[in-house]
């Protein structure tokens, strides 16, 4: 029951409807009550798929203040302002943060106004659930008394209002010209997308139209104020606003209604996934608990349609992680496998997804579903002991990569030579597979086995550094080995310490490098600066068309089984007219396997190593 | 007046085919890039099966000739027609109006070094198919030495999709038993493996020299694709590979390694193929008009085909489409 101390309301403002309700209401009320159960199941949902750890990793995160802190700040930067869009594509951000923010900003101000103005209507029986949502409708002005606090919230709500008709005004046009807002492809909506879209467009040029019809009773500012001049010019002094809040309310109730089943969902599900991204908690099932989170907050908006490597075929497009997001929300079983297995894994889209959907993961799960069950047996197999005393010393090891293209594993021996390094060389007779090709193909027991093989013979070798030359490698010995006590490099980031610590000095010379960022090692592992010095410190570094993390793979990549050699082909010459456009003599790159794959297809342009173009410029002295 | 042909490329087919052509009595102009003629031939010692010399099929094929008017270092810089004839205008200067034109612009041999897990121009002692024939004919090739433990690795550049070529060239399994057995002849102390996916010994003869491979040579043969090559410290080669009979996966160390590089269409050939708009299948061969009665007619009239510019083939096979091209030119330039 309301308190009998507030049921007065503000000295402004005169409660037209005590009873606070009108039959237009019906529409939004029906819309939001059906969204919020809606939510609520499929929070369960998440949650109760989650295992019993995850759960628990999810409740310490909410009562630590670290992570609580970052919670707050991740959904009010990535769910309100959009700041990850803002950064690649500024007019995209405008236009998503005008309407989150915008819309967060009208719902705070309209509750702030209903608390200050009158504050019995924030209680449910008070319909609390509408009355924000519809003031205007049913608090008029006091014509006797009208204060400065009344105007600036008049003032405040028409300029949230704009703020928001500003970005809706863009979402119109680029719908019809994409390209202007920085996207060459975009996902075709589906039925209830389109419904979502339309009522979601419809929504504020109905509120500026309601509220103008009532401006002169209800208030407004410089944006409802002259509208209803304009209005009463255009049709007397009568006006008839009720079908105005009506469409107003049938639209939000629309959108509500549609949300659930829309690619807006993500607006929701957003926030429920940063805070399980916050706890830890990673994907398990491709279906299911987490996954389920991801695929819900996908927004279906397609920058990684443009972001895939495999776009550069039209044909293509359909492997694009949206789709297979998509499918999997849709439950189109056939389609996933195929689609889960042409991927590369360069990890592009993640980089560039707004959301932070990590759909790369969610295929090698949907992989796993069918791979993993596969039997093999590799007791055969032993990971051979390096040879000579190793303790406290640098290691070595050039997986299997490498030792395809020998001339890497030749340079890199060469530097530590000229570096005077005492190292060991861990594979130097062969060794086992680091077990990310494995991981990729999704036979996670498998590549268990050989990672523990690896692990045992590292750990027990008792070195110090462990340097490898593939970011394959790299990547899982990062993530999966947790080889306690030692240090994991690249060679670059190894080679560039030599550098500055000046054990190695290098000449600089007359050509000019472009500098091909190999996915693991670039978006995998987050090196992007220590090979660019390296490069820049022997010759001219010159850009590519896109670099760092949205350089284009190579095509050669272990990521896909599937994908046949023709796209691969097709995808190699794409990321080459890339590197190329601002006319390098040579193409440097830090991976075996780009190494070899740009060296196949560019005719004009040599590709060498980087460990090659270090191992050229030594000055010896 | 006799009729102008001109006959591009002057490996076995164009020497074959210019001589065929001109005892017929037409007028032959015999285009070679090279500063000679004999194209790959002319790089061979010996030919397989019975390890014939090279040298003195090419002195026939050449003395064949007659009256043919060869153009050496000459490259095609224009090919087209006017009317039912080609005009055609080569870099040394000279352009000749051509009844018909026949593309004898064979095979390149594949890179080896593309295939860098084999080490080609990387370590030492890793040499090609190609510079065996350059050894034995000259005598001299540091790489070589005296080596004690040789191998050889069929299909490089063929049947290798990862390569950019699937299809099979034909020739390699031969010249390598040829070269195997050759190789341990000229070494006797040699051990000498074969490493294949499966021996293709089709023609009249290849059985036989396989046969005396194992029996008289004592060639090692093992079915299973080398993985990758190392260099030790004392230069001599560790190679990995698996022998797919016993399914173990195996490690040699040799002194030698011999890398049987595979055919690719010509690009100097298919430079000129793009100039007529003569197309190529996928694995960039030229293609016929069709496959069976129509191997040396192409859609193009008046343009002809002959030898592995439509797909490897060995020496004899060449020489008969060159001796079939010319019967077809001159039944297509009587009839016009």
């Amino acid at each position: 029951m309301t308190p009998f101390h507030i049921l007065q309301v503000a000295p402004e403002v005169i409660d037209r409807v005590p009873g606070a309700y009108a039959h237009f209401v019906l529409p939004f009320c029906v819309g939001i009550v059906f969204c919020i159960c809606w939510l609520g199941v499929g929070l369960v949902r998440v949650l109760a798929n989650l295992s019993s750890s995850d759960r628990k990793a999810l409740l310490l995160s909410l009562i630590n203040p670290k992570t609580l802190w970052k919670d707050i700040k991740d959904i009010f930067c990535d769910c309100l302002l959009h700041l990850k869009i803002w950064q690649r594509k500024p007019l995209l951000g405008y236009m998503h943060s005008a309407i989150a923010f915008g819309w967060f900003l009208i719902i705070i101000l309209g509750h702030l106004e209903v608390w200050l103005f009158a504050p019995r209507h924030l209680y449910l029986d008070n319909g609390a659930l509408f009355y924000p949502i519809f003031y205007r409708y049913f608090i008029w002005v006091n014509p006797e008394h009208t204060t400065l606090r009344g105007s600036l919230f008049f003032f405040l709500m028409d300029l949230c209002l704009l703020y928001i008709l500003s970005g809706i005004g863009l979402a119109i046009f680029k719908r019809f010209r994409s390209r202007l807002l920085g996207m060459k492809h975009t996902t075709k909506p589906s039925l209830m997308d389109r419904v979502a879209l339309f009522s979601l467009w419809g929504i504020f040029p109905l509120r500026l139209l309601a509220e103008s019809f009532t401006a002169d009773l209800a208030g407004g500012s410089f944006l409802t104020l002259p509208a209803n001049a304009l209005l009463r010019f255009l049709f007397g002094n009568n006006l008839y606003y009720l079908p105005w809040w009506w469409a107003y309310s049938v639209c939000l109730g629309l959108f509500f209604v549609s949300l659930p089943f829309s690619r807006y969902m993500h607006i929701l599900t957003e926030p429920l996934l940063i805070l399980l991204r916050n706890a830890g908690i990673k994907v398990r099932h491709p279906r299911k608990g987490y996954a389920e989170a991801e695929i819900y907050a996908c927004s279906s908006c397609g920058l990684c349609i443009d972001a895939c490597p495999m776009n550069v075929q039209k044909k293509n497009l359909r492997f694009s992680s949206v789709y297979f997001i998509r499918f999997l929300r849709r439950h189109n079983e056939k389609k996933i496998n195929r689609i889960a297995d042409k991927c590369l894994q360069c990890g592009k889209c993640l980089a560039l997804c707004p959301v932070g959907v990590d759909s790369p993961a969610i295929r090698r799960r949907q992989r796993a579903a069918y791979n993993d069950v596969l039997p093999f047996d590799y007791s055969p197999l032993k990971a051979p002991a390096p040879q000579g005393a190793v303790p406290g010393k640098v290691m070595y090891f050039a997986g299997c990569m490498s030792h395809l293209t020998p001339r890497i594993i030749k340079a890199v021996l060469e530097v530590f030579r000229e570096a005077g390094e005492d190292f060991v060389f861990a594979d130097e007779n062969g060794g086992l597979c680091c077990g990310r090709p494995l991981l990729l193909a999704g036979k996670d027991r498998a590549a268990k086995t050989v990672i523990e093989a690896n692990r045992k013979m590292i750990m027990e070798s008792g070195c110090s550094t462990l340097v490898l030359s593939c970011p394959i490698c790299l990547k899982v010995f990062k993530e999966e080995y947790k080889l306690q006590g030692i240090e994991v490099l690249h060679y670059t980031e190894y080679m560039d310490r030599l550098v500055a610590q000046e054990r190695l000095t290098l000449k600089k010379g007359e050509g000019s490098y472009v500098y091909h960022d190999p996915c693991e090692l670039g978006r995998g592992c987050g090196i992007y600066d220590a090979p660019r010095r390296l490069v820049g410190s022997v010759g001219e570094l010159r850009k590519a068309e896109k670099e760092g993390d949205e350089s284009v793979c190579c095509g050669g990549s272990l990521g896909s089984l599937t994908l046949s050699y023709e796209d691969r082909k097709k995808i190699t010459a794409g990321a080459l007219d890339n590197l190329l456009a601002n006319h390098p003599d040579r193409i440097v790159t830090a991976c075996p396997l780009c190494l070899k794959t740009f060296s196949d297809a560019s005719s004009d342009v040599p590709v060498v190593d980087i460990a090659e173009l270090v191992a050229d410029s030594i000055t010896r002295t | 007046m006799a009729k102008n042909i001109i006959v591009i490329g002057g490996g076995p087919a164009g020497l074959e085919a210019s001589a065929r052509l001109d005892a017929l009595g037409y007028n032959v102009f015999l285009v070679e890039k090279e500063t000679r003629l004999g194209g790959h031939l002319a790089r061979w010692d010996r030919l397989f099966p019975e390890g014939v010399p090279a040298a003195p099929v090419l002195e026939k094929l050449v003395s064949g000739t007659g009256n043919t008017k060869v153009m050496l270092e000459s490259e095609v810089l224009s090919l087209s027609r006017l009317g039912k004839s080609f005009r055609i205008s080569l870099t040394s200067g000279v352009s000749v109006i051509a009844d018909a034109v026949l593309m004898t612009t064979g095979f390149d041999l594949f890179d080896a070094s593309k295939k860098e897990e084999y080490g080609y121009g990387i370590y030492d002692h890793v040499v090609t198919n190609a510079d065996i024939e350059g050894y034995f004919r000259t005598g001299k090739d540091p790489r070589i030495g005296s080596p004690e433990r040789i191998g050889l690795v069929h299909c490089v550049g063929s049947r290798d999709e990862k390569a950019g070529c699937r299809n099979c060239s034909k020739v390699c399994c031969a010249t390598a038993v040829k070269q195997a057995c050759e190789l341990k002849a000229k070494f006797p102390s040699a051990t000498v493996y074969c490493f294949y996916m499966d021996l293709r010994m089709f023609g009249r003869g290849y059985e036989d020299l396989y046969l005396k491979a194992q029996k008289e040579y004592g060639i090692r043969f093992i079915r299973g694709r080398v993985s990758e090559v190392s260099e030790k410290i004392d230069k001599t080669l560790q190679v990995k590979a698996e022998d797919t009979l016993s399914s173990t996966p195996l490690k040699v160390s040799l002194d030698l390694l011999v890398l049987m590089a595979g055919m690719r269409p010509s690009e100097a050939g298919a430079k000129v193929g793009k100039m007529i708009r003569l197309g190529t299948g996928d694995d960039g061969y030229f293609n016929t008009s069709d496959g069976f009665t129509g191997m040396q007619a192409t859609s193009v009239p008046g343009l002809f085909v002959a030898g592995a510019s439509t797909g490897p083939k060995t020496l004899p096979d060449t020489l008969s489409e060159a001796r079939a091209a010319s019967a077809l030119i001159h039944e297509y330039l009587r009839e016009s």
